[in-house]
């Protein structure tokens, strides 16, 4: 079976969104900070089983407040990707409300939550302030050296065709 | 034992570490010696040196010197327009020329092709207008290959921007990445006008015109080719609502049902 699906990468500014769909799409990364303007859109095409689905990637500027996002952007998305940086703070102290928004406003929609730039921190250290924020993350990944990001774009496609 | 034997093995009893450690000096003097003065084995040492040096160096040109003589540049071809309009000129005439004559040949060839298709319908159409009209052949030629053509059709979801169906005679283009931003291009526009129902209907790019021809759930965009006029425009807009009308309503899922009536209806838009 063939099919594609729409897929939003949200998070704020600067957590790695770009360079995680860069990495998954052409498995690369740069150093180099280029701010998403608008939207970008790519697709690769992962094979599940004896299922081919086409992931729309939608890569959209980085906000600090899911509200502040262009809702049109956002319409029919079947899988939401929330990435924050788990090196700063401020982008993920307000996870679980952001979780919440996307769970009540689109709530057919599948979303994973991802802590990024893994690498630049001890992860055992995270963890912990990870529980003290009661945060409730699905990945830890690092686009730059690739840990668990084709990893996510797969699974992500697994439930979308449950 | 004599005094002088007493002293020797005194002095080699206290300074024999002394004396190793000049002998190892020494050593270190002949090996430095003996790569300076040969040259494989000095070019074996410096040659990667110098490799690293000249790398970082080639690396760090554009972005140390580049700005300053993107600048100096800059600077020199703004005192001195006359002499460069006098360098490029020659440069530019002929590349202009080339690409003319190379776009007059494919014209001409064209013309020729198609007044050459004594079989064809449009020929014997063609002379027979000219004979009636006195316009000559060539311009009744010319006229049919302005003509609007619509290059390729794409149903497309709103909000998700996925292709529900599409019709292309090309594939130059990654249709599926077309849509997307078509439908992001489509939502900025219509979120930027706050003006209600308004929707974005046309998009130029280059020789090509999008139209894009609004449904509840969701839109056609249309390729064309050649002249986009209103005649054309209410052409292809009642030509959309009656495909919409006729096939896609009741088939909204059946992918290729409605590809196939897309070929069929469009094939000779």
């Amino acid at each position: 079976m063939l099919s594609s699906k729409k897929i939003v990468l949200v998070g704020h500014f600067g957590v790695g969104k770009s360079s995680l769909i860069r990495r998954f799409v052409k498995n690369s990364f740069s150093d180099d900070y280029l701010v998403t303007v608008g939207v970008h859109i790519v697709k690769k095409t992962v094979h599940i089983d004896n299922d081919e689905i086409t992931l729309i990637i939608w890569d959209i500027e980085g906000k600090e407040d899911m509200q502040k996002l262009r809702p049109s952007f956002l319409l029919g998305t079947s899988g939401f990707i929330y990435v924050f940086d788990a090196t700063r703070e401020s982008t993920y102290i307000n996870l679980s409300d952001e979780i919440n928004y996307i769970e009540t406003h689109y709530p057919k929609t599948n979303l994973l939550t991802v802590a990024n730039k893994i690498d630049l921190i001890e992860k055992n250290i995270f963890i912990k302030i990870a529980e003290n924020y009661k945060l409730k993350i699905d990945y830890y990944s690092s686009a730059k050296t690739g840990e668990n990001v084709e990893l996510i774009f797969n699974d992500l496609a697994k439930n979308l065709i449950k | 034992m004599t005094d002088a034997e007493k002293l020797t093995l005194l002095r080699d009893l206290l300074l024999d570490e002394d004396r190793n450690f000049a002998n190892k000096i020494l050593e270190k003097v002949d090996t430095l010696t003996d790569t300076v003065n040969i040259d494989e084995k000095l070019s074996q040492k410096v040659e990667p040196i110098i490799s690293r040096k000249l790398t970082s160096f080639v690396e760090e040109i554009p972005v140390k010197l580049g700005p300053t003589i993107t600048e100096a540049l800059s600077e020199q071809i703004k005192n001195s327009q006359d002499e460069v309009v006098n360098i490029l000129f020659p440069l530019l005439g002929k590349m202009i020329k080339k690409y003319i004559q190379s776009e007059m040949k494919t014209l001409s060839d064209n013309i020729n092709a198609q007044i050459n298709q004594k079989l064809s319908f449009k020929y014997w159409y063609r002379k027979i207008m000219s004979f009636f009209s006195g316009v000559s052949e060539i311009d009744f030629v010319l006229a049919d290959m302005a003509k609007s053509k619509i290059l390729q059709l794409f149903i497309i979801e709103k909000g998700s921007g996925l292709i529900i169906a599409r019709y292309s005679n090309t594939d130059t283009i990654d249709e599926d990445l077309l849509a997307g931003m078509l439908t992001a291009i489509k939502s900025f526009v219509e979120d930027a006008f706050i003006k209600g129902d308004q929707n974005l209907e046309l998009i130029e790019y280059e020789l090509y015109k999008i139209y894009l021809q609004n449904f509840p759930t969701y839109y056609i965009s249309a390729v064309i080719s050649g002249k986009f006029d209103a005649v054309f425009k209410n052409r292809v807009e009642n030509d959309l609502f009656d495909f919409a009308n006729k096939h896609i309503k009741k088939n909204i899922g059946n992918k290729q049902y409605i590809e196939q009536k897309l070929k069929e209806y469009f094939i000779n838009a």
